[in-house]
């Protein structure tokens, strides 16, 4: 009987993946790819910002991420810490993400021992006077984006699937971003993102994945280009270390103050 | 002098090195080049100022930062030593410990023992409930420069919010320019008066509670303590017209309100100070004189103050990666026309913020504020650009437009400048 039960329900599980919508099959991609990032914990890690204009002159800032893992229904949280630009060291930025209502951002100036909160308004600006949004840093929450599975491509020799993302925040700066998903490991390797006026705005293109704790996929080099202003901003990541023991109290407002 | 400057540098940095033999520790140094240029107005000048006619000020400052952690980041201390050499004025060349902190953490609390900066407050035209800090005013009109404090401070991170318990064992007095430098408004000041009998030494406490809901913030905080405004009162004695500072003790409650709604910030601060007195004179002999410590005080019932308005921004203005924010923020002292010197009585701040989000993080905040009863108004600029890692520039400009003779900003009428400061990051 048990049998009878389970092959029916197989049978159906073929049935319904068969008839699932466009729709159904980006959402399912995206339920995985997050699954399969459950459970690091915590992490921390180094990285380069490098801000490159038109014309390829470049300017860097250096800068340390640890993250926490939410757990049960909470988003994860971020510090983040400034070490250059030289005039910029110690400002940190503090980030709880949501999964449905807008992030919580504040930002710590030392100079003047003030911690500011930041607008969710804001998550279209520029972060830090790179290409990357400040959306774009954040933690990439299922419930923040409608999906649509497009279509099967090869991209640099990786069979994936082609999504396309629609923000469901109304202050998100595109109006849709595709996505490249290798199939193997659920990977992004490639995103379009498409401005207001549904034009192409920027490309990021994510690099030199590396395994960590043999389950967790990192890459080591992101690349965002903007088209229409030609500068470019490249993320460098070095040192990826996870399940290092980060505590909740080193992601509090009032953490903010002592971060280094 | 010099050697207990040297020897009050040298004790923390063998402090720390004793401390921390083996761990790392982290050295940075900030050096400030300033030029100010003064305009007079020479038709308004009165006698007192006639003689300050500098129109060039040449100033340098080094800020160092040593630190060290421990103890897996629970133990750290910091050690922040500035020093200021200014061209013309003698007050203005001074020393502080900015920071001398050991902090200790634990699961359970947070501790600060020593010389240290807090900031509480919300709105940016007046910081009324900030208190825990001396202003270091010969550093900056703004009253955002402050003196090291001695503390020692607790904190509880909790469920219901975060509690800061303050001991202030030692006061700090206001810096002041000499009389013969810029922006002093002519005058010299003698040696503080107290009303505590301990002087210095009272012993100063206070608490903050904060917390936050969805997208609002609040805090309630309270002090009893040696008040950091002093009332100013004012002699002739030998080499002409003096100032002596008194410092009353006071009760105060400050409350601070944010939220952020979408593209609106709305901001709230205030106080309720008791202890204030209207006024102090000193006694004076017949000729104008005076005579002794012979001292007046003209109690006053308790006052408040607040500061309230909005911040509105726009991302991406004009379809370009600017920023532009709208201040707008009213401020008000239910002591009107008798509250002291550099009080703002019934005041308008209206400016816009500007951020670039260029990789050289260049902002500009211009900015008038404006006395809506004695129509007088104060005009600022301030900019800030990095010129290339490591060196930064920064402006700022103020014009002081007083309507009349009779209004505390009358003393500054001849002291409009523009202020460039270059940032060197070692």
């Amino acid at each position: 009987m048990k049998k009878i039960i389970t092959s029916a329900f197989l049978v159906l599980m073929a049935v319904s993946s068969w008839g699932q919508t466009p729709e159904e099959k980006g959402l399912a991609i995206a339920i995985e790819g997050d699954k399969r990032s459950e459970g690091y914990g915590d992490s921390k890690v180094k990285l380069k910002m490098i801000l490159a204009d038109k014309k390829g002159r470049e300017s860097s800032r250096d800068m340390r991420v640890k993250g926490l893992e939410g757990k049960g229904g909470e988003g994860d949280k971020s510090l983040m810490i400034f070490d250059t630009p030289k005039d910029q060291k110690g400002v940190a930025m503090l980030t709880f993400t949501h999964k449905v209502k807008s992030d919580d951002q504040w930002l710590f100036l030392p100079a003047l021992k003030r911690v500011k909160k930041i607008s969710s308004r804001n998550k279209s600006g520029p972060f830090v006077g790179s290409e990357f949004a400040f959306e774009d840093i954040s933690s990439q929450e299922v419930e923040k984006y409608t999906y649509k599975y497009l279509r099967d491509e090869m991209l640099n020799g990786l069979d994936c699937f082609v999504v396309e993302n629609t923000p469901t925040d109304k202050y998100s700066g595109y109006t849709k971003q595709i996505v490249w998903i290798d199939k193997a490991e659920y990977r992004s390797i490639k995103i379009e993102f498409y401005d207001r006026k549904k034009s192409l705005l920027k490309t990021l293109v994510n690099e030199d994945y590396k395994q960590y704790l043999g389950k967790f996929w990192r890459p080591n080099l992101m690349s965002m280009t903007n088209h229409q202003t030609g500068k470019s901003t490249r993320l460098v990541y070095e040192d990826y270390s996870f399940n290092v023991g980060l505590k909740v109290k080193e992601f509090t407002k009032n953490s903010l103050k002592r971060a280094r | 002098m010099k050697n207990t400057l040297t020897a009050v540098v040298m004790a923390p940095m063998l402090m720390l090195a004793a401390v921390n033999a083996g761990a790392d520790i982290t050295f940075d140094t900030q050096v400030d080049y300033e030029m100010s240029g003064f305009f007079n107005d020479k038709a308004r000048s009165s006698p007192i100022q006639a003689g300050i006619d500098q129109r060039i000020n040449n100033s340098v400052s080094l800020e160092l930062e040593v630190f060290s952690a421990w103890d897996g980041g629970d133990q750290s201390i910091s050690f922040k030593p500035f020093y200021r050499q200014d061209e013309m004025d003698e007050e203005r060349s001074h020393g502080d410990i900015r920071e001398l902190l050991w902090n200790k953490l634990s699961d359970e609390y947070e501790l600060k023992v020593g010389l240290g900066k807090v900031f509480w407050g919300v709105t940016e035209s007046a910081h009324l409930v900030d208190i825990i800090n001396q202003t270091d005013s010969v550093e900056g009109i703004d009253g955002e420069q402050k003196l090291g404090q001695p503390m020692v401070q607790v904190l509880l991170e909790r469920e219901w919010g975060n509690l800061d318990l303050f001991v202030l064992p030692y006061f700090r007095e206001r810096t002041s320019a000499g009389s013969d430098a810029r922006l002093s408004a002519g005058l010299d000041y003698a040696d503080a008066i107290y009303e505590s009998s301990d002087e210095e030494s009272n012993v100063d406490v206070a608490a903050r509670w904060s917390h936050y809901w969805e997208e609002l913030e609040y805090a309630v905080s309270v002090f009893h303590g040696t008040s950091r405004d002093p009332l100013i009162g004012g002699y002739l004695d030998a080499t002409g017209p003096a100032v002596q500072a008194y410092y009353p003790v006071i009760s105060q409650v400050g409350v601070e309100l944010q939220f952020l709604d979408e593209g609106w910030a709305w901001k709230f601060e205030g106080i309720v100070r008791d202890g204030m007195p209207e006024d102090v004179y000193y006694g004076l002999d017949l000729s104008g004189v005076r005579a002794g410590l012979n001292l007046d005080i003209v109690e006053a019932d308790h006052y408040f103050a607040t500061a309230a308005g909005f911040e509105y921004t726009q991302v991406g203005i004009w379809e370009t990666r600017i920023d532009l924010g709208w201040v707008a923020e009213h401020i008000y002292d239910s002591r009107q026309e008798k509250a002291g010197f550099g009080a703002f009585e019934h005041d308008v701040l209206l400016a816009t913020r500007w951020a670039a989000n260029d990789d050289a993080d260049s902002t500009l905040l211009a900015g008038v504020v404006y006395d809506y009863e004695y129509q007088d108004y104060s005009v600022s600029l301030e900019g800030n650009t990095r010129l290339f890692d490591g060196l930064s520039l920064a402006i700022e400009a103020r014009v002081f437009a007083p309507s009349s003779d009779n209004v505390s900003q009358y003393a500054f009428r001849d002291e409009d400048f523009v202020k460039l400061t270059l940032s060197y990051y070692l």
